[in-house]
């Protein structure tokens, strides 16, 4: 069934969308990376902030609630940006690009950063008042927070591969 | 800058980072990741200090102290920027040397390199230097502004040096 769903024939027909032909055949192409590059690293170096927090390594002096207040909006609006950026892109190759193995790996990996962040703010993040300001942060902590930073280097590895391939 | 490409053409230096591009598996998109990883760095460091300076990001962390704590974290990633890029450096010289957007990069790079050095200098022989009185705050917030640009303009000619390789070195 996932085979289908990755070999069939719509993702030539999203290829064949006027935009995607504007997009891959000009400058925007290029531009659009450039902009992802921008918005991806930028996402990637706020996130870093709270998970160096999380692991008692940086920025120590503030609470993790301060942290997250701050940085985690920043890393939400660089996430739409490499999104939009990123479908622009998906959309001049995208038959080729569902079944690249270093697409697949993204995706996946983009999908268990996520979980793992939907895993801290619902469940480890309801108790934030008993470790907001503690540096020797706990286990679970230093676990969700290596994750996180392994998984983003996951997903940037993966994204640059992406070009390797197709 | 054609002269350092001739240099570099067929030194040892060349030749180890060929070998290494061609023989360690994976090596050319590991070592452009770690290259990406250091840019992040860059955005988390001196990009988010120039919007807080600027207003517009993490309002709780005081200048000063952000300055100095970020500071170090920009030094080591961008040697480590440094260090990655030195291989596409070394293996293709003339890819780099002779490319316009390549000097354009080093261009941005090196007014945003001594604007982030005299940030950081300032900082640190006095916490509150920039925040002091009005001239200073704005001295501040035009540093800032001329960096963010800068910093900006270093990842974008970065990405670009592929693409103008097509238009300067066809095929």
């Amino acid at each position: 069934m996932l085979n289908n769903f990755l070999t069939s024939p719509k993702w030539i027909d999203i290829e064949n969308w006027p935009i995607s032909w504007e997009i891959g055949g000009t400058w925007l192409f290029p531009f659009l990376e450039s902009i992802h590059v921008i918005a991806a690293t930028l996402v990637v170096g706020s996130i870093l902030w709270v998970d160096l927090r999380l692991l008692g390594i940086a920025a120590t002096r503030y609470s993790i609630t301060t942290l997250n207040r701050e940085l985690v909006p920043w890393a939400w609006g660089a996430f739409i940006v490499a999104s939009i950026t990123g479908f622009g892109m998906f959309i001049t190759r995208a038959a080729a690009h569902v079944v690249n193995p270093a697409f697949q790996w993204k995706v996946f990996l983009l999908v268990l950063a996520g979980l793992n962040m939907t895993y801290f703010h619902y469940r480890i993040y309801r108790h934030v008042e008993k470790w907001d300001d503690v540096v020797a942060t706990s286990t679970q902590l230093k676990i969700t927070g290596s994750l996180s930073l392994v998984l983003w280097a996951g997903v940037m590895l993966a994204g640059r591969w992406v070009g390797h391939i197709v | 800058m054609s002269n350092i490409a001739g240099l570099l053409s067929d030194s040892f230096l060349q030749q180890g980072a060929l070998w290494a591009l061609r023989n360690i598996p994976g090596f050319p998109p590991i070592i452009q990741t770690v290259h990406i990883l250091g840019i992040a760095v860059v955005m988390g460091s001196i990009v988010l200090l120039d919007l807080r300076v600027l207003g517009l990001a993490v309002p709780s962390q005081k200048i000063g102290e952000m300055t100095t704590r970020v500071m170090p974290w920009l030094w080591w990633a961008l040697a480590s920027n440094f260090v990655s890029g030195a291989f596409f450096l070394f293996a293709r010289p003339n890819r780099y040397f002779n490319n316009p957007i390549f000097g354009w990069k080093v261009s941005f790079l090196i007014p945003a390199v001594l604007l982030a050095l005299f940030f950081h200098i300032m900082s640190r022989n006095q916490a509150n230097y920039w925040e002091l009185n009005t001239p200073r705050i704005w001295t501040a917030r035009c540093i800032a502004l001329v960096s963010l640009g800068l910093w900006i303009m270093v990842a974008m000619a970065g990405r670009w040096i592929a693409y103008s390789e097509y238009i300067y070195f066809p095929a």
